[in-house]
């Protein structure tokens, strides 16, 4: 068995099923001792054809599959949407709805970051910050359920608009949560930048300089912990934004530890803008009409999502149901950054590299076909795809 | 307690036997509910150990392709036994241990380390790669604290004179100033020792779920894995108690071993939900940069301090 074990190259797999990881994707680590001298990535076990799904739904129906392609960041998949068909309509959303948006998509990205913040201190080994950090999260889901009435897919937005609004009632328990969340995220930090064991576990490892992140694409607070000034908020204001403006996060250290500090100095920006959008809401309507038949053209619609930049590609080919709908989503954009960094740490530091990027995997999956002969051209429809996907996982 | 009970009662029911395997279990619902408390949890009920012991124990036992079977079966057992054995010369709840003979420190320090060279030789028996990983991690952190907690539970021993852990408990008793007050550092190598040694957080690097699944273990299920689990509730009774009759200044009555152990445990689930995990690296750097030097130091404090006792009167509490 040792003769076996020289010969070939000890990897250590972990997923699609590990109890790091709770979405499915594969990863296999080479290791020399404890050091990673390889890493590899498979993704693909939650491929649900969304993108072909869609093209046989309505504009309207769409929305809501959209909505569904992530359960944790499921307002901005929307929000990106309906910010798409209304530019193909060329119609805007009044100033109300526009600021609604990104009062839930800040909340969102509350929700994301605490969320985060627990499951990466689950894979340092550090359960009790997980346990606090998602007992405070609860206070933020509790608001979002207030405001839009669920707690996973809010269905805020409508095509045009948004379909909930904000009550005196429900000001007041958005600035009292915020008013406690900030007090809780104070203490956070502090964890976070001065706890001895977690310092151990964060400083200086996966580092990736400025130049590895532009170069390897990195983006959303992954990038910013690099120093890379990318924020769509910033860079091209959309929603209410430009009423409501963000201040960038950046850091330039580029470690775990820098990632933790960029997100938690984010939920500050968000605890803000929430609070401003409350004290200033514009008034007016909810919603603008918008033809169920939308013009031939072809847009593409960008938004910050917590992870990053979400990137909708949107054909219309004049009628009631989209020609294609393409999304990028920000987890895919920065896997390289991860097999990249994870390369000479040691495995104990694998999962929280891997957490590092705030991985979200069922929303990467695509399905690429190759056609090896050029001249035919093969079509397949929406049965066909859910056929093939059901003798693929057979 | 000066109270002697026929050996096999002793043995087979108590203080050893089934009462041990009991408060094993009742220790383990202790710790796991004290760290949900700390952590904001509710925690287990109080029966939730032992449901998950028989549970284990009605499960099915899986044995793996490319192991040695004896091997892979014997290991949980003898892991075992070697925590009943060493519970014998232990006073466990006060009362006169079982076997009671000059050196048995010695011998219970080496069966409380016979858990871990099981487990150790258990993740090496399998061909899965959490186990390798896991076993190796074991026998690293083996490595690490078994030198500095031997010597932290020599200091009072030689302080003492004696390497008999009865003798050693009533001569606790005796000291004016227990032992934690006079050997702080010996107290904390000891009790952080204990930790390392079952593996409890932040030293569980070699069960890290996050990393390799359940380490050493990973290929184990009902049975198997149900001992060893017991059997580390056992060696936890047995270290606390250990720990409490040396430094905590002995206990001679049931209700005096009860409180200390209680503190001792309550200490241990503060710092299991106070750090995040050491990676393998960073729990051999502390014990040995820091750890072992400082144990080293103090016992040759603490031997120079009784050789020269006869000249400056109660130094170091010798």
């Amino acid at each position: 068995m040792e003769a076996k074990q020289k010969s070939e190259k000890f990897i250590v797999p972990i997923g699609p099923q590990h109890p790091a990881l709770k979405e499915p994707g594969h990863f296999e680590f080479t290791v020399d001792g404890e050091i990673v001298t390889n890493a590899t990535a498979r993704l693909g076990f939650v491929h649900r054809g969304m993108e072909k799904g869609v093209e046989d739904r309505n504009w309207t129906q769409g929305l809501y599959l959209m909505e569904r392609v992530c359960g944790i960041c499921s307002h901005v998949h929307a929000m990106a949407y309906a910010l798409g068909v209304e530019k193909l309509a060329n119609i805007q959303a009044p100033p109300r709805a526009q600021a609604i948006r990104e009062l839930v998509a800040e909340l969102e990205r509350i929700h994301s970051h605490l969320l985060w913040l627990g499951v990466a201190a689950h894979e340092g080994g550090f359960d009790t910050l997980f346990m606090f950090s998602w007992r405070d999260r609860e206070t933020v889901m509790d608001l979002l359920e207030t405001i839009t009435g669920n707690r996973v897919n809010y269905s805020a937005n409508v095509l045009g608009g948004v379909k909930i609004d904000i009550n005196d009632a429900q000001k007041d328990a958005l600035r009292r949560g915020m008013d406690f969340l900030e007090e809780r995220t104070k203490h956070y930090l502090k964890v976070v930048t001065e706890d001895e064991t977690f310092l151990g576990r964060t400083r200086k490892i996966g580092v990736m300089t400025f130049e590895e992140a532009t170069l390897l694409g990195a983006i959303g607070p992954t990038g910013r912990a690099s120093g890379v000034q990318r924020d769509v908020r910033v860079d091209s204001p959309y929603a209410g934004y430009p009423d409501f403006p963000v201040n960038i996060v950046t850091s330039d250290a580029g470690d775990l530890e820098a990632r933790f500090v960029v997100r938690i100095k984010e939920l500050y920006e968000s605890y803000r803008l929430v609070r401003e959008i409350v004290d200033h809401l514009p008034g007016g309507d909810l919603t603008v009409k918008v033809p169920r038949r939308i013009p031939e053209g072809e847009v593409i619609s960008r938004v910050e999502a917590p992870r990053g930049e979400l990137f909708y590609f949107m054909k219309s080919n004049g009628t009631d149901k989209p020609e294609r709908i393409k999304v990028r989503t920000p987890s895919l954009c920065n896997w390289g950054s991860v097999l990249t960094t994870a390369i000479g740490h040691k495995l104990a530091d694998m999962p929280m590299i891997l957490a590092g990027i705030d991985p979200c995997f069922s929303c990467n999956d695509r399905l690429v076909m190759i056609n090896g002969k050029k001249t035919e051209t093969q079509v397949w429809d929406w049965e066909d795809l859910r056929q093939y996907g059901i003798e693929y996982y057979k | 307690m000066n109270i002697t009970f026929p050996s096999l009662i002793a043995l087979l029911l108590f203080p050893g036997g089934l009462f041990l395997l009991g408060s094993g279990l009742f220790f383990e619902y202790l710790d796991r509910k004290l760290v949900a408390r700390f952590q904001n949890r509710i925690g287990p009920r109080w029966f939730q150990p032992l449901a998950d012991f028989i549970k284990l124990l009605a499960k099915e036992e899986v044995i793996p392709a490319g192991t040695i079977k004896s091997l892979f079966i014997l290991l949980p057992i003898f892991a075992l036994a070697a925590a009943l054995t060493a519970a014998l010369s232990v006073p466990l709840f006060g009362f006169k241990p079982v076997f009671s003979y000059n050196g048995d420190l010695i011998v219970t320090l080496y069966l409380l380390s016979m858990m871990t060279l099981c487990i150790g030789l258990a993740g090496a028996n399998t061909e899965d790669r959490f186990s390798i990983v896991g076993a190796t991690r074991a026998l690293t952190q083996l490595f690490s604290y078994e030198a500095p907690f031997l010597l932290a539970m020599l200091g009072p021993a030689i302080a003492l004179g004696t390497w008999n852990i009865s003798l050693i408990n009533q001569g606790a008793t005796q000291q004016s100033l227990w032992f934690i007050v006079s050997q702080p550092i010996g107290f904390l190598a000891a009790l952080i020792g204990l930790m390392g040694k079952l593996e409890l957080p932040p030293f569980d690097a070699p069960e890290a779920e996050t990393e390799i699944v359940a380490g050493a273990l990973t290929e184990y299920s009902g049975r198997g894995f149900g001992l060893f689990k017991i059997g580390r509730d056992i060696e936890l009774v047995v270290g606390l108690t250990l720990i409490a009759s040396f430094y905590l200044g002995g206990f001679s009555t049931p209700l005096d071993f009860l409180w200390k152990v209680f503190v001792l445990l309550l200490i241990t689930a503060a710092l299991q939900s106070l750090f995040a995990r050491l990676r393998i690296d960073q729990t051999v750097g502390l014990w040995w940069r820091i750890g072992a030097i400082l144990v080293l130091c103090q016992l040759v404090l603490i031997i120079v301090g009784n050789t020269l006792s006869p000249f400056i009167a109660p130094l170091l509490g010798g």
